[in-house]
């Protein structure tokens, strides 16, 4: 077939093009590996030398043709698509949107929790994760030397003298009663480190929602009534809790704070430890000697404080019963918050 | 701590049975963690908070038991205190002397020379309890002292006489080089932090810490020397970190052991082991003081009752103190003289005493009140920019990661990102794993990404906000915002399913949205090269993009596919960040909408055409973007079609396409002139 013959008939087959599929077959039949064109070129190595430069030209103009005449057919399907799967509307096929991604359910929790207490008057503030001793224990009633700091086994930066990765949100605490004066209801959500090893219950970078509320006249019962309310808000209204007394050293009284098993009410099951009980959070009045260490008068001023671990709480709240998956970034699990 | 049911009645008539007991206990602040019934008793596993050294003896738990259930303490005849002065008035009758070097760290030593011992099985009593309590038998005068350990929380220590020089026992700092091997049959070298008993040939133990081997007791043991003392809890600590040895004693000694008590332990053990191993005693040498000072703390019950929120009697208040072994005197009707027990060195002040009273009185009687909160309203615009980040990425379909700040330096250099700064190291990792804090995001999102492309996702995007951390000349944090893309997202359209591999203008687009959500204006991406750009806003380079090179994708064990990743400094651009809006108005004339399109040769900088032709179409072109883009079969190689969206507008009038039109020819002509453009 001589070029010419093959200009008229791409003409007249073009015409008849009516469907994108059409023009996909009307494609590969001239431009396809195996189409009329590969062909033509295929053929030009068996040509006499002086005929081989004029052939190619015009095989050349043939492709430019092609190509002009599919893209204008395709201007001229595009705004129609009829034929397509999607034409007419079946509610059973899947709906079309961007697909959304997953807030990670630490942050989550994290929000849930400060929204809590934002909406009983609390500010949100935030505090380094790199920390200095006297703010992480000295400041807070740790002292240096005491047993109380094995608790709060700490990693030490290598370079920087006395400088630490906080072990607790707990100095912000410090920072916020140097920098602000009473009352003071404040929240502190953060990232806090340990050198512990990691299993399925310990990370050695974990999160905690620190809290403390200081005024004239704040009591150990407003402490139960308050946290009473955050740990309905957080598990539902019928959870039962209780205040055990315990020690820390920044607080006085202290007590932990347990509801009852939202897995077994209360029975005992392998998630409680058969004890019916789950520790969420630890806390107290806070200690004199912090007031005196940040120049509030304690004579004056009282107050309270509260912490908690984020991963504790997700774990119970979704049922999840290993810490190292909120840091594996598994997509299985993000997808599924 | 254990203690089993049977022990505690030894010194406190118990009513109740074990589990109800176990919940006094724990509502108490003993947290009962087990309890176990065997072998006709139970056995109370106890959490004792380090505040509470007392708590670490079957006598302590014993008066908590007998403060809680209102039951009386059978305290022994050999612990009261008139015993005691008698005792040490009848001391130093023995030719050993005992010299202490440093009483700061010593402040008492006893010790008791007995004879004649026949070492062989402890008596079945002493075994049972022991091993009730998990403590393993090994023999008579050892199992004696381990007894009164738990019993009393004294520790003691027994040495083979016959194994020391008997003229004098020293207690020192351990010389530079010394050593010793302890009875655990390990050879530990001391320094100057670590406290020592020594004779005068050689060190004999640890303080406080473990006994040496080549004197302990054992089978041929004929004489000894039993040891009772009271060693500072700081150099207790200190010579335990330094040994790498936690014991029994070591664990008590350094929360505080009760130093009246010191010879009362000594006599009792001398008791038992005469009882026990047929011995004869023949001297008793004490140095240094066992009478700590009189503490009294003045309690004013009205503070109680303000701290508490109950209001209570002083006479309640004085009852509940004087259970707990308190010695309470009224100075005025509602001020209390608190006399302080020796074994509480816990308490100091009134607010220590608040807390007593309010364990006993009960938590769970202490009513719950709701505090009125004066709200400090501090709007933490940081918060919520990133809670607004997170917002809009999630909505544009990337999940959100947390990765570990502490990382290795091995797997950052294998990045091969270029730092400002050098990593911050860690003093004490617990691996090489965290060994340092992390200068990037990258690193942590490029292991996510490679842990879920090995569990067969077709497409990864994931994002993080979280600190960096910079070795500056201070540790610096800073907050920052990392994107990684990897694969095919496959979505549906009109025309059905699309698969768009992911590139750098992904991660570009969704910056760019960020940009638009916080309102930051200047911002440009400057390449560098064809795998990598540069963000800067107003000039100021605040992040970069790139598609990671073949030998990070190697240390991240990635096959056959690429990765994008995007790190960018929220604190850097919260500087340029513009959330609150200002509204522009409308414009009242409509406008003439044209569009160019024309092919263009690769490598030509549409950013820097698009600001030619803003400047050529002024002062009617109010806007010019790309409206297409396109590659193809139709396209000649190495070059691109692109449609350009002109908007013409004026605020005064309703423009014409006769006054649009030279504009618009102008821009056509500036296109083919100036870039060779083909107009289509």
């Amino acid at each position: 077939m001589d070029i010419n013959s093959i200009k008229t008939q791409i003409d007249s087959e073009a015409q008849g093009i009516s469907s994108a599929g059409e023009l996909e077959e009307f494609r590969t039949k001239y431009l396809g590996r195996k189409g009329i064109l590969a062909q033509l070129t295929g053929t030009i190595p068996s040509l006499a030398l002086e005929q081989r430069s004029s052939f190619g030209r015009e095989v050349n103009a043939l492709k430019d043709k092609l190509l002009f005449v599919i893209a204008e057919k395709q201007k001229t399907l595009l705004p129609g698509q009829k034929e397509t799967t999607f034409s007419s509307f079946d509610a059973g096929m899947p709906g079309i949107a961007q697909e959304l991604g997953h807030i990670h359910p630490l942050t989550r929790i994290t929000d849930e929790i400060c929204a809590i207490f934002s909406r009983m008057g609390f500010s949100v503030v935030s505090g380094p994760e790199i920390e200095t001793e006297y703010n992480n224990f000295t400041g807070l009633n740790i002292p240096l030397e005491h047993p109380s700091r094995e608790a709060f086994d700490t990693f030490y930066l290598k370079d920087y003298a006395q400088m630490l990765l906080r072990s607790h949100t707990s100095p912000v605490q410090v920072r916020a009663m140097k920098e602000r004066k009473p009352p003071l209801a404040i929240v502190v959500p953060g990232r806090v480190y340990r050198p512990d090893a990691v299993d399925a219950s310990h990370s050695f970078m974990f999160y905690q929602v620190e809290g403390f509320l200081v005024d004239k006249d704040i009591k150990f019962s407003d402490l139960k009534g308050l946290l009473e309310i955050f740990a309905k808000a957080v598990f539902g209204n019928d959870i039962k809790m209780r205040f055990r007394p315990h020690f820390f050293p920044f607080t006085e009284p202290s007590a932990e704070v347990d509801i009852s098993c939202i897995i077994c009410k209360g029975k005992g099951c392998s998630v409680c430890g058969r004890k019916g009980w789950l520790e969420i959070l630890g806390s107290g009045m806070i200690h004199p000697n912090v007031f005196k260490h940040v120049g509030i008068d304690p004579k004056k001023y009282t107050g309270f404080a509260f912490g908690m671990g984020v991963e504790r709480i997700a774990m119970l709240k979704y049922g999840i019963n290993d810490i190292r998956l909120f840091f594996e970034n598994d997509l299985r699990f993000l997808r599924q918050f | 701590m254990r203690v089993t049911y049977n022990w505690l009645k030894d010194f406190v008539e118990i009513k109740i049975p074990a589990k109800e007991l176990a919940d006094k206990l724990t509502m108490a602040g003993l947290e009962v963690v087990s309890l176990e019934e065997k072998a006709g008793d139970f056995i109370f596993e106890i959490e004792i908070t380090s505040n509470r050294p007392d708590w670490l003896s079957v006598l302590g738990v014993a008066r908590e038991v007998a403060a809680i259930t209102g039951a009386k303490l059978r305290v022994p005849s050999f612990l009261s205190a008139r015993r005691s002065g008698r005792l040490n008035s009848q001391a130093n009758k023995g030719s050993l002397k005992i010299k202490i070097e440093n009483k700061k760290d010593c402040p008492l030593y006893t010790a008791r020379i007995i004879k004649n011992v026949k070492v062989g099985p402890s008596p079945d009593w002493i075994r049972r309890r022991l091993e009730l309590i998990g403590c393993r038998s090994v023999n008579n005068v050892v199992d004696i002292t381990n007894y009164l350990l738990y019993e009393l929380g004294e520790p003691l220590h027994a040495f083979d006489l016959d194994k020391i020089n008997p003229e004098e026992i020293i207690v020192r700092r351990a010389k530079p080089q010394e050593k010793i091997i302890t009875i655990d049959g390990e050879e530990n070298r001391l320094s100057g932090e670590v406290l020592v008993i020594a004779d005068k040939d050689k060190t004999i133990a640890a303080a406080g810490v473990m006994g040496g081997r080549d004197t302990e007791v054992s089978q041929g043991t004929r004489n000894i020397l039993l040891e009772a003392a009271s060693f500072d809890p700081i150099v207790v600590r200190r010579s335990r970190q330094a040994l790498g040895k936690s014991t029994e004693s070591s664990y008590r000694f350094e929360r505080g052991v009760d130093s009246s008590m010191v010879s009362q332990a000594s006599l009792k053990a001398a008791e038992l082991i005469r009882e026990c191993c047929d011995s004869e005693e023949s001297g008793f040498m004490v140095s240094g003081v066992s009478k700590p000072k009189d503490i009294k703390v003045d309690l004013d019950t009205a503070y109680v009752s303000k701290i508490l929120g109950i209001n209570l009697a002083a006479a309640k208040v004085k009852h509940i103190l004087t259970r707990l072994g308190f010695k309470v005197k009224h100075k005025s009707k509602n001020i209390l003289i608190v006399g302080v027990p020796s074994f509480r060195q816990d308490v100091r002040t009134q607010v220590d005493l608040v807390e007593e009273v309010a364990r006993i009185f009960g938590y769970e009687l202490i009513p719950s009140s709701v505090p009125a909160i004066k709200p400090c309203v501090t709007i933490s615009e940081r918060r919520d920019l990133v809670s607004a980040i997170k917002n809009i990425l999630t909505g544009l379909g990337a999940n959100e990661a947390i990765t570990y700040s502490l990382v290795d330096r091995a797997g950052l250099n294998n990045l091969g990102l270029k730092l400002d700064f050098g990593p911050i190291e860690i003093m004490n990792p617990l691996s090489q794993e965290q060994e340092i804090l992390s200068p990037t995001l990258m690193l942590g999102l490029g292991r996510a990404v490679s842990f879920n492309l090995n569990q067969r996702q077709e497409h990864v995007a994931i994002f993080e906000i979280a600190n960096i951390f910079k070795g500056a000349k201070e540790p610096e944090e800073e907050l920052t915002l990392g994107i990684a893309l990897s694969g095919a997202k496959s979505f549906f359209t009109g025309q059905g399913l699309v698969k768009d591999e992911a590139g750098l203008s992904n991660i570009k687009g969704m910056l760019e949205a960020v940009f638009v959500l916080l309102g930051v204006a200047g911002y440009e991406f400057i390449s560098q090269g064809e795998e990598r750009a540069d963000i800067y806003i107003q000039k100021k380079k605040i992040g970069s993009m790139l598609k990671l090179n073949r030998q990070a994708l190697r240390s991240l064990e990635i096959k056959n596919r690429d990765v994008f990743l995007l790190e960018a400094s929220l604190d850097k651009l919260f500087a340029f960040a513009r959330p609150n809006k200002i509204f522009t108005p409308l414009p009242k004339y409509p406008g003439i909408a044209r569009d160019i399109s024309f092919i263009l040769k690769e490598g030509l900088s549409v950013k820097d055409i698009l600001a030619l032709l803003k400047g050529k179409g002024q002062p009617l072109l109010r806007e010019i973007r790309v409206a297409d883009y396109y590659k193809g079969s139709q396209i000649p190689l190495g070059y691109r079609g692109l449609t350009l969206a002109c908007l013409y507008s004026s605020n005064e009038r309703t423009l014409t396409e006769k006054e649009v039109q030279p504009i618009h020819d102008l821009l056509c002509e500036t296109l083919t002139r100036d870039f060779a453009a083909k107009i289509r």
